[in-house]
């Protein structure tokens, strides 16, 4: 039942992402605010069938917070993006980053619902996930993803917005913020994300220490994450030492979104001890 | 600040460790090494790949210690060098910082007022100087180290908040230094190691992970029990091992060890890692005597345990079991000392039908793994008794408390970076020309839109403050 509700919401963020992008194309405010009110709906749905799969997981006597596997960490992280993203909508007032992160989120959902090589069905926990840092440590992981992610489509803006010469350029272009609140807001995305990574990367070392018996093993997603972390480590020393801004930022931060996706998905490839995510 | 504000940066040693290029392109090669190290086999894993390397790459790769990258002489060193940085840094920043810290700039300053949006000054009756004692009294409630100044009928009042905001930086890259040498501690006072115990079975041992050392405990442990929990899916749930740690011979203390829930005696720590079976040292045998009736005897049997044969021909005992004899399975090994006759001995197999199917009429062919071999008995395992092992990952690592603080003050230390700053803020009271104008202006080491919303805020409490005393605000 939950699965299936979160399936058709798959389809409620591509409407959002179609609206805001009329909205861009067509200049008209209007579809941005439906875009918005089916986002706002969508996010509804979605706790709605996160709450639903929780407390499923408990009928069937193995309840535990859906977390647990790759579909259920789909499914928290196209959450996380969207809430993300509908507040710094509601803090900005502009609703051109939409266009860049429903996409995302979208995404995220198809392949969580319609990969044959994804399982919807609720799990029991195997012993070592069974510990009361699952939640904090995937929450803080994932909010910490989503924010980089709000940073990538930030800096996807900002490369675009370099194509719009003295505003001559069609409405797409005109209707993206100024470079110099992209480039500012980028930095708050990336604040809030690299908060977000140290204390998933924390937890997740308190949560080893109990559970493999080392705060750090190298095992390919620490590894993966330090290098996630390394790079907006950089990221941020360029910024606010060497006082770096825009396109060299904006291409950084890109990097560093596609470090959080092998982090996500490419480690699977990999041998190593995080295998709870690979299906 | 610039490098150049600082003498120090005469030294051309010094002006290369303290630039910000050098940490930023260490942590770019640092994430390039980290990066060959997930795709190249590590550690134990590393070996199938190694085999097929030809010899002149693997000279290459065991030179570099490609195969434990993390751990080699050069990724430690580059690690040392980022320390170095990080606080060759710290050291040469501090001079500007602590001016910026102390500096206690004039309350009659103009430069903040310039280009002040109107709505930051508010018009009030009454006299400049009454008005100015109304705001300071105000003002210094909410603002440290405020200052005032009055020139002619002028009044000025400066405050500041958040000035141990620049500090934070510090607190994260000491952070980082405490987790560095929590990690240092742990490898040199610390050890990872391994042990398998049976059920029923001590230890006073373990064998450390790298190199098969045997690192004696100083205590003893023994395993009671060890139990593995099933879903009803057949997916496990739980796997838990009783423990007792004993020293000379007395129970010092029981605990259980669960994944997630280690047990801790003495500063080390037991992690339930894995388990396995093997056979014990009991068995139920089925013998047949085929001339007697009832042909078949069913005994229990435990090894060295000598037995007399159902016809009373002489005795036997089980003189060995094996988990998994010459790789045909569990098989256990019969001695027959028959009264005043030669002794004789010969293995049985327990899945022999099998063993026949596989290899048509070897136990016939061989008397020594021939059931049958001591006539007219033929010996058949009926079951053996078979004994949980548990194995146990065993640390000791002195660093940890080291590394958890570290942790906590990079917390602490991010938050103080990004979300505080140092604001200082002006008042300015002067006679307008009908009003009393009151202004207020503000500098910040950073979030310049939190100073406006501060601002604003500021003004906003003013005139509630001044309308409260009476002085009603236009």
């Amino acid at each position: 039942m939950n699965s299936l509700i979160l399936s058709y919401i798959t389809f409620v963020y591509f409407a959002a992402f179609f609206f805001y992008l009329l909205m861009m194309v067509m200049g008209k405010g209007v579809f941005g605010k439906i875009a918005t009110t089916i986002c706002v709906l969508g996010l509804a749905g979605h706790i709605f069938a996160i709450v639903l799969r929780w407390i499923e997981s408990y009928d069937l006597g193995i309840g535990h917070a859906p977390f647990s596997n790759l579909y259920e960490s789909l499914i928290f992280f196209s959450f996380t993006i969207i809430l993300l993203y509908l507040i710094v909508e509601w803090r900005t007032k502009n609703r051109t980053l939409g266009t860049f992160v429903t996409p995302l989120a979208s995404l995220a959902m198809a392949y969580a619902s319609f990969s044959p090589n994804i399982s919807s069905r609720i799990q029991p926990l195997v012993p070592a996930l069974k510990s009361n840092w699952l939640i904090t440590h995937v929450i803080t992981c994932f909010f910490g993803y989503a924010a980089f992610g709000l940073s990538f489509g930030l800096g996807l803006m900002y490369l675009l917005k370099l194509l719009d010469h003295d505003g001559k350029s069609g409405i797409f272009l005109r209707l993206i913020p100024g470079k110099a609140i992209l480039d500012e807001l980028n930095y708050q995305m990336v604040v809030i994300g690299f908060l977000m990574l140290t204390l998933g990367i924390i937890t997740g070392s308190v949560w080893a220490h109990s559970a493999w018996g080392s705060y750090w093993s190298w095992d390919p997603k620490e590894t993966w994450s330090l290098i996630t972390w390394f790079i907006y480590a950089a990221v941020l020393h360029s910024r606010l030492v060497h006082g770096w801004r825009g396109k060299k930022i904006a291409i950084l931060c890109m990097i560093g979104f596609s470090c959080v996706l092998f982090t996500y998905f490419g480690v699977n490839y990999l041998a190593g001890l995080h295998s709870y995510g690979k299906s | 600040m610039t490098a150049s504000e600082n003498p120090r940066t005469q030294n051309p040693v010094w002006r290369f460790f303290c630039s910000v290029r050098l940490t930023i392109v260490l942590l770019i090669i640092l994430a390039l090494v980290s990066i060959v190290g997930t795709l190249i086999p590590q550690q134990q894993g590393s070996m199938a790949f190694a085999r097929n390397l030809r010899p002149g790459t693997l000279k290459i790769f065991l030179f570099f210690d490609l195969f434990d990258i993390y751990h080699a002489i050069w990724f430690r060193f580059l690690i040392g060098i980022l320390a170095l940085n990080l606080i060759t840094c710290s050291i040469n920043r501090f001079p500007g910082i602590w001016k910026r810290f102390s500096a206690l700039p004039r309350p009659d300053r103009q430069r903040p007022f310039e280009g002040l949006p109107d709505e930051l000054t508010i018009a009030t009756p009454g006299q400049a100087e009454a008005v100015a004692k109304d705001v300071e009294h105000f003002f210094r409630k909410k603002y440290k180290r405020v200052r005032s100044k009055a020139s002619g009928n002028i009044h000025y009042l400066y405050g500041e908040r958040g000035r141990f905001a620049h500090f934070g930086f510090y607190l994260v890259h000491l952070s980082i230094l405490i987790i560095l040498v929590g990690a240092i501690v742990g490898s040199l006072f610390g050890f990872e190691a391994y042990v398998n115990i049976v059920e029923g079975g001590e230890t006073a041992f373990v064998n450390r992970t790298k190199n098969m050392d045997r690192i004696p405990l100083g205590f003893t442990i023994r395993c009671d029990r060890f139990t593995v929990d099933f879903y009803e899916n057949g997916t496990p749930k739980e796997y838990r091992s009783d423990l007792t740690f004993l020293a000379d011979g007395k129970v010092l203390e029981k605990k259980s060890a669960l994944v997630n829930h280690p047990a801790h005696f003495h500063g080390i720590t037991f992690y339930q890692a894995n388990y396995g079976t093997v056979v014990g040292d009991r068995a139920r045998l089925k013998i047949i005597r085929k001339t007697s009736k009832p042909a078949t005897t069913a005994v229990e049997v435990k090894k060295g345990e000598s037995i007399q044969l159902p016809g009373g021909e002489g005795h036997f005992q089980v003189a060995d079991i094996r988990e998994n004899f010459m790789n045909m399975g569990p098989a256990l090994l019969i001695r027959v000392h028959p009264d005043g006759g030669q002794e004789k001995s010969f293995w049985v197999f327990q899945d022999r039908p099998e063993i026949e199917k596989r290899f048509p009429g070897l136990t016939r062919k061989f008397s020594k793994l021939n059931p049958s071999a001591f006539k007219p008995y033929t010996f058949i395992i009926e079951k053996l008794d078979t004994r949980y092992y548990t194995g146990l990952q065993v640390a000791k690592d002195p660093g940890v408390a080291l590394v958890w603080a570290g942790c906590f003050l990079m917390v602490g230390g991010f938050f103080i970076t990004f979300f505080m700053s140092h604001r200082r803020i002006w008042v300015r009271v002067a006679p307008g020309e009908k009003h009393t104008l009151v202004s207020v202006a503000g500098s910040t080491s950073k979030n310049p839109v939190g100073l406006e919303r501060e601002l604003e805020h500021l003004s906003r409490s003013l005139e509630e403050h001044l309308t409260r005393k009476g002085r009603k605000v236009s």
